[in-house]
């Protein structure tokens, strides 16, 4: 509870990174997000809870534009990075989404070696000066998504091959590898034993000092250790949105006080 | 009316089920139905067996007795005893249908003597023209023909009846509830499955069999290593032919690979356009658009580049660049037949790029990577051992095709023996494995000749080939499928 504080002290003087105003998001006939507006902090951690299919990952997706893909996404409203609109046409989204980095909630490392699976971000986007350099970046990332001792020794195996919660921090890696400002995570924790949890949980905290973060996910302890932010959706509404400490001690809204106390899910 | 006997059978035996539950079917280890499918099957099953029997016996049992009524005398020089058989069929059919038209009564039919009436006129008056004046002791022959076969279709027909009836009732009397007719069902669905796959799998081996027994003769005949080795392709009837293979591999491996160089690009291509860019109303008329490509009979391809695409490239290509020869060219072929297998790779590969999973592009686009880079560096690589399976497949069809050789590429074997420049010039008329085996076979052939065997060889080297690619196909196919699974 004292770090709690000295978080929260700390998210005063940052300055806003993401404001969504009014988002609606609809997936053909289904209302997924009703009239949502959330200010997200810079060099903060914020985290979404939620019952399942509540519209978290949809939320997420939006932040950098990875409803585009889905056909059937429509999304309405207003999302500003820095000021600036997202869905703006002049914006581009491939640049968008170098900025705004995202772990997906299934882990989906490329088939190709574990090694490339880091370097592709940096190689795309033209971060490392040469092979040293891009050597050093991948691993700083394995390392810092802790997995680097358990792949030093076979960098060159396929990234396929590994295990679960070894690919859920694979794709931690490739994310970060690409040094965005934002990283979105989606459940990122979800297939990791405690050990490897706490591990990210740390990288989540040292990323901080840098980027804001967003997360998903499903453990109410993980929010409370993690996040600076909550916000609490349900059934595709916003349902309350504060201070960490504030919400899981003192919840204005009665639907969150029973989510949080697990009356329902 | 097999059938009628197996619908009573059907009927009775489900009543009878039914009746020894005291209608409740819950009672019943089986559902009705199985019951009566049961005494249906016993009924038509066996039966129809004997039929098929009967069918293939009966006509060689009454030839043998038949021709032995033919006295070794009554053969004359210029025929022998199977064009004699032939005339007592034409001419027992032929009294079938005097009569059938009421031009003769049966009883005449049975009592006719040849030196009494011309038979040869009435015959042809129904419309059974003979060759020549009937003998007596064909005309005896004949009329012996027509009993036995009258009396044996009789049995058979009382045969087949008595069986599909003992086997409705045997079926019948065993139904009651304890018996098991559903597991009797399921085993007949079984034999029916394990029969067709049988068939399809001796049938392959049937045609590997023949090829192999034909090739065992022409290696008889021929020395097998300047068969493999040989590079020249000069087949005459005169007993000194040249009969090596590599000039008819080499056009072939020419032309098809000119032929994946048009098709692999252009069907690649047109797969990812197709799988990653265009919308679904496009992609629901573009994509049946090109599959007609596929269902184009290769002769019509064969006209495309035997009357545009040759005479085109000899003009505007070959002329100017100060080439002179023919319309014939690899380059014709190849071209139009990599016209033909643009569909085969661009529908295999859009299948194989539609199964990697979604969560790879979005991996990709999520770390801010363009469309063009997604497809280069993660789906292509992810769908690379489907895409070189397709190819492969590709390949084989493409060494398999004839029509589009002949009337592309002219039937002319390449001539190694000249020199390397005349071997890889693309404008040169060349001929493959396929187009000669047809020309080997076709016009007046011997068939203990080496130069209408080798075409067994030939036929037998190409299946080895195509067979090792199909193999190598899907073998990489499968093991691509494992990385998803
Ligand atoms: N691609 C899609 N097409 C159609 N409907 C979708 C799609 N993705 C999500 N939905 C719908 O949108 C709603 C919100 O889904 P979402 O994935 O955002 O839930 P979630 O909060 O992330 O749940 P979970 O905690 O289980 O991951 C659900 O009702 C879901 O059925
Ligand atoms: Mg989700």
């Amino acid at each position: 509870m004292n770090d709690m504080r000295i978080a929260e002290r700390a998210t005063h003087v940052s300055t806003r990174k993401i404001s969504a105003t009014g988002v609606q998001v609809h997936y053909g006939d289904t209302h997924a997000i009703k009239d949502v507006n959330v200010e997200i902090e810079d060099k903060t951690v914020t985290a979404f809870i939620g019952p399942s299919g509540c519209g978290k990952s949809t939320f997420l997706r939006c932040l950098n534009r990875m409803n585009d893909t889905i056909d059937i996404c429509r999304v309405s409203g207003q999302i500003l990075l820095d000021g600036e609109d997202i869905y703006d046409p002049k914006v581009d989204p491939v640049q968008l989404r170098a900025k705004v980095g995202m772990v997906f909630q299934k882990p989906n490392p490329f088939p190709k070696s574990i090694y490339d699976n880091v370097a592709y971000g940096p190689r795309i986007h033209g971060l490392a000066k040469n092979k040293a350099d891009l050597d050093d970046i991948v691993e700083k990332s394995l390392r810092r998504a802790a997995i680097w001792d358990e792949v030093k020794d076979r960098l060159d195996a396929p990234g396929t091959g590994l295990s679960g919660g070894q690919q859920q921090r694979l794709c931690i890696a490739r994310a970060v590898a690409t040094q965005p400002e934002v990283l979105l995570m989606d459940e990122p924790c979800s297939a990791l034993d405690p050990i490897a949890t706490a591990q990210v949980e740390e990288l989540i905290d040292d990323l901080r000092q840098k980027f804001s973060v967003v997360i998903v996910t499903h453990s109410m302890q993980q929010a409370a250790r993690v996040s600076q932010k909550t916000a609490f959706f349900h059934l595709g509404n916003l349902v309350e949105f504060g201070e960490t400490g504030q919400i899981f001690t003192n919840p204005i809204d009665p639907r969150t006080e029973s989510y949080i106390t697990g009356r329902i899910g | 009316m097999v059938f009628a006997v197996a619908a009573i059978g059907f009927w009775a035996a489900r009543n009878r089920a039914m009746t020894s539950a005291d209608g409740d079917s819950r009672a019943l280890h089986s559902l009705p139905n199985y019951y009566g499918t049961n005494a249906a099957l016993s009924a038509i099953v066996p039966s129809l067996a004997v039929l098929a029997l009967w069918l293939i016996m009966q006509p060689l049992l009454i030839e043998t007795s038949v021709s032995k009524l033919i006295p070794d005398a009554a053969i004359s020089e210029d025929t022998t005893r199977s064009l004699m058989m032939s005339d007592v069929r034409r001419i027992a059919h032929g009294l079938d249908t005097a009569i059938a038209e009421g031009g003769m009564t049966p009883d005449e039919a049975t009592g006719l003597r040849s030196e009494l009436t011309n038979l040869r006129e009435r015959l042809a008056s129904v419309g059974v023209a003979l060759g020549s004046d009937v003998q007596a002791e064909v005309l005896f022959a004949a009329q012996k023909y027509r009993m036995m076969t009258r009396r044996a279709s009789l049995y058979m027909m009382f045969s087949v009846l008595t069986l599909a009836m003992i086997g409705a009732a045997y079926a019948w009397s065993r139904s009651d509830k304890d018996f098991r007719a559903r597991n009797i069902v399921e085993k007949a669905v079984l034999a029916l499955l394990i029969s067709a796959a049988s068939i399809a799998i001796l049938t392959t081996l049937g045609i590997v069999m023949s090829m192999l027994f034909e090739t065992w003769n022409f290696f008889g005949q021929y020395e097998a290593t300047s068969f493999f080795f040989g590079i020249k392709w000069a087949p005459d009837f005169r007993g000194d032919s040249a009969l090596g293979i590599l000039p008819l591999l080499w056009g072939t491996l020419y032309i098809s690979l000119i032929a994946l160089v048009v098709a692999v690009p252009i069907g690649l291509f047109a797969a990812i356009y197709m799988s990653e860019y265009a919308g679904p109303g496009l992609r629901a008329v573009a994509k049946p658009l090109i599959e007609i490509l596929a269902g184009i009979p290769t002769i019509v391809y064969g006209l495309f580049a035997l009357l545009t695409v040759g005479p085109a490239l000899r003009d505007y290509f070959a002329q100017p660049l100060g080439f002179s020869g023919g319309a014939d060219s690899v380059l014709t072929a190849g071209l139009v037949m990599g016209i033909m297998l643009i569909p085969f790779v661009s529908s295999l590969s859009d299948d194989i790029i539609n199964a990697v999973p979604q969560s790879l592009r979005d991996g990709s686009l999520g770390l801010g990577a363009t469309k063009s880079e997604t497809i280069r560096q993660v789906i292509i690589p992810a769908a690379l051992p489907g895409i070189v399976g397709a190819v492969l497949l590709a390949t084989s069809r493409a060494i398999g095709e004839t029509m589009i050789v002949v009337m592309g590429a002219g039937a002319a074997a390449a001539q190694l023996d000249k020199g390397l420049l005349e071997a890889i010039n693309p404008l040169e008329a060349m001929t493959t494995v396929t187009t000669r085996i047809v020309s080997q076979l076709t016009g007046d052939t011997d068939f203990a000749a080496p130069e209408t065997l080798v075409a067994f060889a030939l036929g037998l080297t190409l299946f080895v080939i195509t067979l090792g690619l199909n193999v190598l196909a899907l073998y990489i196919v499968r093991k691509y499928r494992e990385q998803y699974e």
